[in-house]
Parts: C-alpha cells; sequence; structure tokens
C-alpha cells in the first residue's frame, strides 16, 4: 500500500533555531498514527508544516502525493486539521459554525446537509448544538471542534493534542469518536499527544521525536517488546535517555 | 464573487454584529447617545427659557423721584418687567432676593442729569445663589431693559432737537449692503455670514470622514484580533479557501459594518447638531450651500469617492496588518489608538482652515498623510480647488497598494501566524 504521507528531511528553523532537524516518515493509509513527543519537541511545528501553515526550511513533504509547498490548495481539500489550541467562533452557535465550515467542502445543499449532520452525531451536543460557542465548556467546545474536523470526511486528520486538558468523560468520548471514526470511513489520522494510555489505545503506529528528530518509529507493542517496557512511556524514556 | 469569500464575507458580518464589542459600543451606543444627548439640551435650554422668559419681577430703589425714573418703570411694564418699588439699603436688600434677582438703584439727581444732557448713573444690584443660566438671563434681562430705554431716551432728545427728523437715519447715518460673488454670480450675503454658513457646512465633511476611517479600523483590527484571541485564525488557514479570500472577507466586512456605523454616527450626530443649532439664532438660518450657488460638481462627488475609497482600503489594509501583529483584542485597540492619529490630524488642521494659510512644515506633514485627501476633496466640493488633490490621488493610490502589498504579503506567508510586533517582549515560542 502506498504510503498517504511522505515525509523527507525536513527541517524548520525559527530565527536560526531548528525546531525540525531532519523529520523523516512515512504513514499508511487507514491507520492511526501517534507523535509522540515532549514540550518543545516538534510535534506542534511538524502538524503545522503538513497542514500548510508554515512552510519548511528544507526539505520534502506530501500528502495523498501532493506537495505541501507547491500544492498547498491541493494539500488543504484533502486535509482536515484541528489545532491544539483551536477554538469557534464566540458569536456563532455550534450549528452555524459546522454550517460556515462545511461550505467550504462541499458544492451543493444536500452535501453540507449531510456533512452537519454527521457533525451533530459526531460531537453529541444534541440541542446545544442551537446555542452560542460562548456558552461552550471547553470539553463541548472541543468535541465541536473535533466533529468539524471529521465531519468532511478528509483523507488525512491531523489532530493536534486532541484531548489535552479534557476531563476523563470528554476526553473518553472524542477517544472513542477517533477510533470509530478511523475504521468506518477508512480515515487516516495523524495525532500528537503527552499521553502514553491514549497514544497505546489508539494508535496503529507511533514516531518518538525529541529535539526535532525522529529517534523511534513502530507499532507499540512493537516498541515495547523491542526496549523491554512495560509501557510506551517507559519505552520513550529508554530511547530518549539512549539518544 | 468566489463562493469562499462570499461565505467569509457573511461570516464576518453576522459575527461582527453579534459581538457586544461592536454591536453596542459601535453602533447603538452612539446611535442612542446622541440623540439621547441632543433631547436632554433641548428639554434643559426650553425649560431655562420658559423659566426666564415670562414676566419678570425687579426692584428699583428711588432716590431720585424724578420723571425719567416713572418713565423707566412704564416702560419696563411695556416690556414685561414689573419694576417693584422698595426701600433701605440695596446692597443690603438684594442679599434677600432669590437668585438672578436684581435691584435697580436710581441715586439721587439722576432724572435731573438725564434732562440735562449728563450722564445720569444707575446701579444695578444681582444676587447669584447657583450661577445657573437661568440667573444669568434674568439679569441680563434688565440690564438690556436699561439699554433699550437709553435708546428710546436718545431718539426722543433727537426727535425733540431735529423737529421731522428720523432718529434712527441721524443716529446711523452710513449703511453697508454686501454683495459677495461667489463662483461668478453675486449674492446678498456678508462676507462674516458666508464664512460662518461654509464653516457650519465644510465641518461636517472631515467629520464624517474621520469617523468612517476610525470606526472601520477599529472593526477591522478587532475582527482580525478576535480571529486570534478565540483561536479560530489556524483552523481558518488551513480550509480550503485563499488567504487573500480571507484577507478581503474581512476588508469587505468591516467596511460593511463601518458603514453601518457611519449611518447611525452620522444620523445621530445630525440630529443632535440640529437639536443644538435650533437653539442658536444665527441669523444664516435658511442661508445653505446650495442657495448660495455653491453646488458640488458630478466630478467633486467622484474625486471626493475615489479619495475616501483609498483612504478606506488603506486604513483597513492597515489596521488588518497591525490587528493580524497583535495578540488579541486589547492589544489591537491599543495599536489603534496609536495609528488613529494621522487620520484625525488632517480633520483637526482643516476642519477651521485652509491648508494653504498653514506653516510649510505641518502643510509637507498632512500632504504626507493620505487620510488628508478626502478632507481636502469634501472642501473641494465647496471652493472647487482639485490642485492637490488631483495629485494626491496618485499618491494615495500608490499608498493604497503598498498597505494593501504589504497585508496580503503578511497574509499569504507564515507571518500571520508567527509574526510579532517589534516592541513586544520576545517570548519562547511553542513548537
Amino acid at each position: 500500500m502506498a504510503p498517504i504521507v511522505v515525509i523527507r528531511d525536513l527541517i524548520k528553523e525559527y530565527s536560526g533555531r531548528r525546531a525540525l532537524d531532519g523529520v523523516s516518515l512515512e504513514i499508511n493509509e487507514g491507520e492511526i498514527f501517534g507523535l509522540i513527543g515532549p514540550n518543545g519537541a516538534g510535534k506542534t511545528t511538524a502538524l503545522r508544516v503538513l497542514s500548510t501553515i508554515i512552510k519548511p526550511t528544507s526539505g520534502y513533504a506530501e500528502v495523498c502525493g501532493k506537495d505541501i509547498v507547491k500544492e498547498g490548495s491541493a494539500v488543504r481539500k484533502l486535509i482536515s486539521y484541528l489545532p491544539e489550541e483551536a477554538g469557534a467562533y464566540p458569536n456563532l452557535s455550534g450549528y452555524e459554525y459546522l454550517r460556515f465550515m462545511a461550505s467550504f467542502y462541499y458544492g451543493n445543499g444536500g452535501e453540507i446537509k449531510a456533512a452537519l449532520a454527521e457533525g451533530e452525531r459526531i460531537s453529541g451536543l444534541g440541542d446545544r448544538m442551537r446555542d452560542k460557542t460562548s456558552t461552550y465548556s471547553k470539553g463541548m467546545r472541543r468535541r465541536l471542534l473535533l466533529a468539524r474536523t471529521l465531519m468532511v470526511r478528509p483523507r488525512l486528520a491531523i489532530l493536534d493534542e486532541p484531548t489535552s486538558g479534557l476531563d476523563v468523560t470528554h476526553a473518553f468520548h472524542l477517544r472513542n469518536v477517533i477510533k470509530s471514526y478511523s475504521k468506518e470511513h477508512d480515515t487516516t489520522v495523524l495525532l500528537s499527544s503527552h499521553n502514553m494510555l491514549e497514544v497505546e489505545y489508539l494508535c496503529d503506529r507511533v514516531a518518538f521525536i525529541n529535539e526535532g528528530r525522529i529517534v523511534e518509529v513502530g507499532s507499540p507493542s512493537g516498541l515495547r517488546a523491542r526496549h523491554e517496557a512495560a509501557n510506551l512511556e517507559e519505552a520513550f524514556v529508554k530511547v530518549v535517555r539512549v539518544a | 464573487m468566489p463562493k469562499g469569500l462570499r461565505l467569509l464575507i457573511a461570516k464576518e458580518v453576522k459575527d461582527l454584529l453579534r459581538d457586544p464589542k461592536i454591536l453596542i459600543g459601535l453602533i447603538l451606543f452612539p446611535a442612542l447617545l446622541l440623540p439621547l444627548m441632543g433631547a436632554a439640551i433641548n428639554v434643559s435650554t426650553w425649560s431655562t427659557i420658559e423659566k426666564a422668559s415670562g414676566n419678570l419681577t425687579a426692584y428699583i430703589i428711588d432716590d431720585d423721584g424724578g420723571s425719567v425714573v416713572e418713565d423707566l418703570q412704564r416702560y419696563a411694564s411695556e416690556n414685561w418687567i414689573n419694576l417693584t418699588v422698595t426701600s433701605g439699603n440695596p446692597a443690603d436688600v438684594v442679599k434677600t432676593l432669590e437668585g438672578g434677582g436684581t435691584i435697580v438703584y436710581v441715586p439721587a439727581g439722576f432724572s435731573q442729569n438725564v434732562t440735562s444732557n449728563t450722564v445720569g448713573s444707575l446701579i444695578l444690584y444681582t444676587n447669584f445663589k447657583e450661577f445657573s443660566i437661568v440667573e444669568f438671563i434674568k439679569a441680563q434681562r434688565v440690564s438690556d431693559l436699561i439699554s433699550a430705554f437709553e435708546d428710546a431716551v436718545v431718539k426722543n432728545k433727537v426727535e425733540g432737537s431735529m423737529p421731522g427728523s428720523d432718529p434712527n437715519s441721524v443716529l446711523n447715518p452710513i449703511s453697508v449692503e454686501h454683495e459677495s460673488v461667489i463662483k461668478g454670480t453675486a449674492q446678498p450675503i456678508s462676507p462674516t455670514l458666508l464664512q460662518s454658513v461654509v464653516r457650519l457646512q465644510g465641518l461636517m465633511g472631515p467629520l464624517v470622514i474621520m469617523i468612517v476611517l476610525i470606526l472601520a479600523m477599529q472593526v477591522a483590527a478587532t475582527s482580525m484580533a478576535v480571529e486570534k484571541e478565540a483561536k479560530t485564525l489556524e483552523t481558518l488557514l488551513t480550509i480550503p479557501v485563499s488567504r487573500l479570500s480571507i484577507l478581503f472577507g474581512k476588508l469587505v466586512g468591516s467596511v460593511a459594518i463601518a458603514l453601518l456605523a457611519t449611518i447611525a454616527n452620522v444620523l445621530a450626530f445630525t440630529y443632535y447638531i440640529g437639536a443644538l443649532t435650533s437653539q442658536m439664532s444665527t441669523g444664516a438660518a435658511g442661508s445653505d450651500l446650495i442657495s448660495l450657488g455653491l453646488v458640488p460638481s458630478v466630478q467633486g462627488y467622484l474625486v471626493l469617492g475615489l479619495t475616501l475609497f483609498g483612504a478606506l482600503i488603506s486604513a483597513l489594509a492597515l489596521a488588518l496588518t497591525l490587528g493580524t501583529l497583535s495578540q488579541d483584542v486589547r492589544g489591537a485597540q491599543s495599536i489603534i489608538g496609536i495609528i488613529i492619529v494621522p487620520v484625525f490630524l488632517p480633520t483637526i488642521f482643516l476642519m477651521m482652515g485652509d491648508i494653504s494659510t498653514l506653516p510649510a512644515a505641518i502643510q509637507l506633514v498632512l500632504y504626507l498623510i493620505p487620510f488628508t485627501y478626502p478632507v481636502l476633496a469634501s472642501q473641494a466640493l465647496i471652493t472647487g480647488n482639485y490642485g492637490p488633490i488631483l495629485l494626491g490621488l496618485v499618491y494615495m493610490a500608490v499608498f493604497t497598494f503598498a498597505t494593501l502589498y504589504i497585508a496580503a504579503r503578511v497574509f499569504s506567508t507564515e507571518k500571520v501566524m508567527t509574526a510579532r510586533l517589534a516592541f513586544r517582549r520576545k517570548g519562547r515560542r511553542e513548537v
């Protein structure tokens, strides 16, 4: 199977400091791929580069064969990105927000309607969808934003810390939605997380990233076995210490 | 219009109109406050006039007892002022009166002096308690009565000494009439009156332009900063819509809201000014620019429209760029607070005068500010002086394209996410 994401020697510098230092990765279609690393490791930068928000200093990356630098607008039609600190327009209702976003992806009313129904189902917000998003709790807002990300059926969903800062109930809901949605629609998901348990539960494969470099890639069980670790957390610490 | 741009404009207008900061602060508040102020001025002025303009009772302490005093009392009663005779030391008696109460003190020998063509002195004692307008009006009415009585005495003397002559002609032997030539046509109006009409009506143009520009800049910078503060910009940059559409969506949305706010402000301001000027008797009432032959030409409106459009677009591009560099709404509004200075400078300088009368250095500064040209164009509607404006149009076009280019550059690169204003302390970036 051809990989849906290909990254080669990606470098991103901010004022001479390297946030990404030669990252290379391949992500296969339909898999949930986790990017794990400490704060400042380069996770968000990698996801922003793939989402076409920022350009790499050098290197190459493609999504579904489209160059993220040269074919940015084509890439944006294939992906859907959920930033770590995303928000919704506070003066629009949840429903209006989803309709606004869906309108960019679909041409006719029927498709938009179907996407909205999907978004409402994913969010699980029920009647609260008619309320302004400024009245939502953090968890509710995150559910709405995940619904926005997935309702447009992207080839690649990019989720930056999807459950960060959420309580157990909302985090549980989001994790289940991501897992079931990916399997249902064969959607490829690239996510970053600090939460090793979450990554073990969700991801088919993971990459450890530290100081802008990918230091290990494999399935959670494979990584645990390779590093004789009880869990991913222990494996990560062992790898980083060696690296 | 591309679909993405249409969607963004619709969202922008809806989102901004629902924002209490915009709706209340920029539209409802001025729309309600200014008419309320005008109504309050109306009510208080009318109640003051009513209170001060009825039959007035003043007092007279007569140590003279002559015939002129009797004439004065009669003259007063014909003019709705009852001069009640009282006695005592006027300085003490006046203290017992209500606020604005007046005593006319007539010293002995007053009538004798007046009839023998020497000066007869009166002393007016007025008791001020609250220094209110009513007190001043009452005091002024008694003072005006004495002046009018003096005129009557003079005319009486003229009639007595020059039988058959018109006292008015004797006292005002020279009459001046004005014919001001306006755009080649003579109009029966004095230069002083003409100035007041032109200035009063020429004031509105620059003021409205200033309001439009400032409101539009506030809306644009706020809308961009809200996008950052609400953390919606990052998502917007990854959906299938061009970044230029995002920029123009914000530009058009801000213009739409700014126009709404301007209509509300101008209507409210017109009502307020109307309420204010209806209380004034300037003698210029009924004189307007059109009746004086100062009809603005179609070309004049075209030039005004062009300069205003250029100023609006460049102001918005500038505000959006700076709003993009701000971290939050408060930061954006602080920046706008600084950059509106060049917007209101031309209005302040040109509201009361002609640019050619200003010192050369100030003229140069004003010519360098692109927002000067719509103000000049609004004045040229009356004066027809388009010389500096036509050159200014070229300068404005360059400035507008430059600001739009900078805004487009900021939007089309990752600077829209990463750039920060230089004077902010650099923080560690989350990567």
